[in-house]
């Protein structure tokens, strides 16, 4: 029945386009077939996605003339297979992004043994790393979806995260402003909105309210005649919060695993019984798919074939800090913007501050065919540059970064998160395109209820571990210290008192205490995410050999070995003539 | 925090700060403190090994490092304070200096004035808008340079190289005598960005290529550098379709331009000029802020250290006379204007109560063959030199005796 409406409907709508629908007994649809462009193949997930009674697509179309290319795990397995079992746990996490250092985060708290298995060299190389870091306030998402009521929730509980963690979070607020009063309507209309996907705290403000917190529009000629407020918005620095997440999870006895890709998952009896990595076969109860980009073919493996995840990549830029964000509130204004081709998807596409004050813009929002493009492009920029409505004041020459990351979507376009109904002990936690970051407190709660409400129900006893820690100390931020402070830092230890990043004020003493933090990092990206050394306006040009000498030197590793970011990427190939002609 | 008062600060250790430490000392004044936050005196020519540097200052062709020593070991014969690994982070316009090191902690120093001798920094692949991914094995040539001459590693082994300024081509030859293969240096200017004589003894002796209106578009390669687009350049800088071309290397060196490191100025509120990017100056190299003065390639980027150490010594006299008294009280400025093929002139104002002789730098908009410098003061020729030809490379500069009046300088073909 629901295998011929969706072909029904594909052969209407799509009628040039060889394309056939199977559906199986969980609903799930099957594509197969070419689609005449890459475009065109998502545009068809879409639509079947959309049909009614339809639980999640999965894809096996090609596109003309592209290359789809499907990642080959077979020298992982082989090598770990070689290797036998080599761990064993309660709990594998697969991923080490926002998602699974968050469910890491709040798992640790129970008395289970928690690995994480990542295949990158550090927490949050995926999509994690380049992204807006916005704690959105939950307005833009879809009434009544999974992501609307996780971001409601995860919003929320970044206040215990920061309170706990430290994790850098900021509440600046959200102003969506109109100028003209014919568009009044549009600020009624959103605070609808923003009612039934149950935002916190919102207000409709007067013009004299407007000015009052945030004075840089009539500073800079803009006369707001009303503004929806939305005080629960909040910014991070992504990265960063894995990194808190991560450590304090570490604190509590979860083992992080970097460089360790999963290929194979190992069950009997449609139970989860262990994974085969690289580093060879790892043993447990519970699988968490938390994968990002790959969860679909962790699910897959796991023999639960439920969605497809295909990338959408977004590029944004980042502005030297001398060309400060015009507006401290971030902003959407609502007359007269209109966004070029916008992708309905995801939100984003603007500009705003991020926790440091440098200015942000962007996202784009560009469907591409390889998981992990994330090449940057001149349009991608210029999008990013013509969303910023026109600000006199930003020129493209005040860009010190330009970066994209890949947005992990399915095609129902909400995230999947639930135990699966077809092999026992695993768990998903993906799909997670925006707003992943703003939801993971949520994503993480929901897991972890997930798996304790199993092990209750198989009777188990699982209780929070009398040593367990929610805290994690707030580390040393020389540059948000004052002079007095930071004299009295440098006279206690006087390795505070030596500048190794000079754009971003960053202290070998800092560096120092990252390395031998609980989650140690190896590479320059690993510490830039830890202590911004490098994320200045020379981007490492000055810190970057300094930085290298020191991780060289603290984890007794040979120049030539230390990575910009993960195996394969060192920065130096070889000592010069003269050094190797000495030896 | 400790406190400290001295008369002249110079903040940064390079040939402009030496050279102003120097000239202070020279011209009578009581403490001079010299802040550097590397481990020593030098700033940039640390690690220039390379020959070519003083043939103005001491008539002989050294190598930075040993243009640098000369100029240290004069300041550390006199009582002149150094504080090296000693950072300024901050600096307010009353002349109040923050500066931190392992041993003092971080200090308040009050100044009588205050030369600002930072250098510059290197432009970045993003100012450059590079696309495409974001591996290891792009550096800058700062970055290698130091990797390689100070370090004594390489960082790679086969290099493009992105811009044919004195650096770009200096960094062509001291890769290939280090081993790497240099595929070729590519320009994004419809010409040279350095010195002939460098493109020369660097590019030609080595049979290295070198592409004008070309530029690097694209970089290939997820973890290292795989290899690089590059393609011709339209006047607007973006590439020409159709003309691209891959090629295959492991290091993509970006020679892209410096900034002046303007940070600390920018924290005293003093004046930028967009030109240069450095500080708008006086005859007597002081900036808008009284007490401040700046020099070197904090004030505008300067190819010949010889320069940098003349514009360091003017700044340190403007300092003493400020710490005389004799700029203090209200003053009135002229211009000095860029006249014809002139892209700008530094100092970029006289004091009308200016006398006595200035140097001035200059940078002119294209190359010109056989040309007159002819720098007029309200209409009347003060100032002219005459050369074989004038290039955007290659800086220029002249004295002139002033009397206060405006100034045009302008370069033409005779
Ligand atoms: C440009 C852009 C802007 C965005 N802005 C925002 C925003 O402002 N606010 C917001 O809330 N969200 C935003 N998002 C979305 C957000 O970044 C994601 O939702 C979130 O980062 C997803 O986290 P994750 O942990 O699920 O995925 P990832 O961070 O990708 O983590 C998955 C991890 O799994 C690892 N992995 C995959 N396969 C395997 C395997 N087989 N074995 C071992 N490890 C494996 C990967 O290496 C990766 O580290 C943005 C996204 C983009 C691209
Ligand atoms: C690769 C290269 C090749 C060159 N080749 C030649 C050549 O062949 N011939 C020639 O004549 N010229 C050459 N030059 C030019 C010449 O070296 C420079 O113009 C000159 O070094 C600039 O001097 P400076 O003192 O202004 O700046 P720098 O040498 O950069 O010195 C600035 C100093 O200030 C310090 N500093 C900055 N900020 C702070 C702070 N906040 N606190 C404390 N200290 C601070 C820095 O550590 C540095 O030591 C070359 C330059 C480069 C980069």
């Amino acid at each position: 029945m629901l295998e011929k409406t969706v072909n029904e409907m594909l052969a209407k709508t799509f009628p040039d386009e060889k394309v056939t629908a199977t559906v199986d007994e969980r609903r799930i649809v099957h594509l197969a077939g070419e689609c005449s462009t890459y475009q065109t193949l998502i545009d068809v997930g879409h639509a079947v996605a959309h049909v009614e009674g339809v639980r999640n697509v999965v894809s096996d179309m090609t596109a003309r003339g592209v290359v789809m290319k499907k990642k080959d795990y077979t020298p992982f397995v082989e090598a770990g297979e070689k290797k036998g079992v080599v761990e064993e746990c309660d709990v594998l996490i697969v991923g080490a992004g926002i998602i699974g250092c968050g469910i890491a985060r709040e798992i640790a708290k129970y008395n289970l043994k928690v690995l994480v298995a990542e295949m990158g060299d550090d927490v949050s190389t995926g999509c994690s790393k380049a992204n807006n870091g916005c704690i959105h306030h939950g307005m833009a998402v879809k009434p009544g979806t999974l992501k609307s009521e996780m971001n409601r929730i995860g919003n929320k509980r970044y206040d215990d995260w920061e309170r706990e963690l430290h994790v850098g979070m900021i509440r600046p607020g959200y102003l969506e402003v109109v100028t003209k009063m014919e568009d009044l309507p549009k600020v009624y209309a959103r605070f609808e909105l923003g009612l039934k996907n149950k935002v916190p705290g919102m207000k409709i403000l007067t013009p004299e309210q407007i000015n009052e917190i945030e004075p840089a529009y009539e500073q800079n000629g803009i006369h707001p005649v009303a503004a929806l407020y939305l005080p629960n918005f909040g910014l991070v620095e992504t990265p960063y919060v894995c990194v808190a997440l991560a450590e304090n999870a570490a604190t509590n006895g979860v083992r992080f695993l970097f460089n360790t890709t999963v290929g194979k998952v190992l069950t009997e009896d449609h139970k989860i019984v262990g994974v085969v990595t690289n580093k060879g076969i790892i043993k447990c109860r519970y699988l968490v798919n938390a994968a990002g980009m790959y969860a679909d073919d962790i699910a897959e493996m796991a023999g639960d074939r439920l969605f497809t995840i295909h990338n959408r990549r977004g590029t944004i830029a980042i502005f030297d800090k001398a060309t400060p964000p015009t507006f401290h509130i971030p902003t959407a204004i609502l007359s007269g913007l209109v966004k070029k081709g916008k992708n309905v998807e995801s939100k984003g596409g603007g500009m705003h501050p991020t926790p440091e004050n440098n200015l942000l813009i962007g996202p784009s929002a560009e469907e591409v065919p390889d998981k992990e493009d994330t090449e940057t492009y001149e349009w991608g920029v210029d999008y990013c540059m013509e969303c910023c409505f026109q600000d006199p004041l930003l020129h493209k020459g005040d860009i010190i970064k330009i970066f994209a990351g890949a947005r992990p979507a399915d095609f129902m376009e909400d995230f999947t998160i639930e135990m699966s109904d077809v092999t026992d002990g695993l768990v998903h936690a993906c799909c997670t395109q925006s707003p992943g970051v703003a939801s993971s407190p949520g994503v993480a709660d929901r897991t972890v209820g997930i798996i304790v409400d199993d092990l209750l129900k198989k009777g188990e006893d699982v209780h929070v571990k009398p040593d367990y820690n929610p805290y994690r100390e707030k580390p040393v931020e020389f540059r948000h210290m004052t002079r007095e402070e930071q004299d009295a830092l440098i006279a206690k230890d006087p390795r505070y008192g030596r500048i190794v990043c000079r754009c971003e004020q960053v202290t070998e003493g800092e560096i120092l205490d990252v390395l031998h933090s609980p989650v140690v990092p190896h590479s320059i990206t690993a510490i830039k995410n830890r202590t911004r050394a490098g994320m200045g306006r020379c981007q490492g040009g000055f810190c970057q050999p300094r930085v290298l000498e020191i991780i060289a030197r603290e984890l007794g590793e040979d120049w030539i070995k230390v990575n910009l970011n993960g195996e394969g990427s060192n920065i130096l190939v070889s000592a010069n003539r003269e050094e190797g002609d000495e030896q | 925090m400790k406190n400290i008062s001295v008369d002249i600060a110079v903040i940064g250790g390079g040939p402009a700060g030496l050279a102003a430490a120097l000239e202070a000392k020279e011209q009578g004044a009581g403490r001079v403190l010299l802040l550097e936050r590397d481990g020593d005196l030098g700033g940039i020519l640390q690690q220039c090994i390379h020959d070519g540097f003083g043939l103005h200052r001491f008539g002989a062709r050294l190598s930075g490092t040993e243009y640098a020593q000369r100029y240290a070991d004069m300041v550390r014969a006199t009582d002149i304070e150094i504080k090296l690994d000693t950072m300024v982070i901050e600096l307010t316009k009353d002349r109040v200096i923050y500066a931190m090191n392992p041993t003092d902690g971080m200090m308040r120093i009050e100044c009588g004035a205050v030369v600002l001798a930072m250098g510059c920094r290197e432009r970045t692949a993003s100012q450059v808008f590079l696309y495409g991914f974001r591996p290891a094995g792009v550096l800058t040539a700062g970055s290698v340079q130091r990797y390689i001459n100070m370090e004594g590693y390489l960082p790679g082994k086969t290099a493009v190289i992105l811009g044919s300024g004195d650096i770009g081509l200096i960094m062509a030859r001291r890769m290939t005598l280090e081993g790497i293969t240099v595929k070729g240096v590519y320009e994004a200017a419809p010409h040279l960005g350095g010195l002939m004589r460098n493109k020369v003894q660097c590019l030609d002796d080595y049979n290295i290529p070198l592409h004008v209106g070309m530029s690097v578009v694209r970089v290939h390669g997820k973890k290292r550098v795989e290899g690089v687009t590059v393609a011709k350049v339209g006047p607007d800088f973006r590439a020409i379709p159709g003309t691209e071309e891959f090629i295959p290397c492991d290091l993509l060196v970006l020679a892209v331009g410096l900034i002046p490191e303007n940070e600390l100025s920018r924290g005293a509120q003093v004046e930028m000029d967009n030109k240069t990017r450095g500080p708008v100056l006086d005859n007597n190299f002081m900036t808008s802020v009284p007490g401040i003065f700046a020099a070197g390639n904090v004030a505008v980027v300067f190819d010949l250290v010889d320069y940098v150490s003349a514009s360091g010594a003017a700044a340190a006299r403007g300092a003493v006379r400020f710490l005389k008294g004799e700029l203090g009280g209200a003053c009135e400025y002229r211009p000095v204007t860029a006249g014809e093929n002139v892209n700008f002139v530094v100092p970029q104002r006289v004091r009308t109560d200016a006398e006595g002789p200035t140097s001035f730098y200059l940078r002119v908009r294209q190359p010109l063959k056989k040309v007159r410098l002819v720098c007029e003061e309200e209409g009347k020729e003060i100032a002219s030199v005459r050369a074989t030809h004038a290039a955007p490379p290659e800086m220029m500069s002249f004295e002139a005796k002033l009397s206060g009046g405006a100034l045009t300088v302008s370069v033409t073909e005779v």
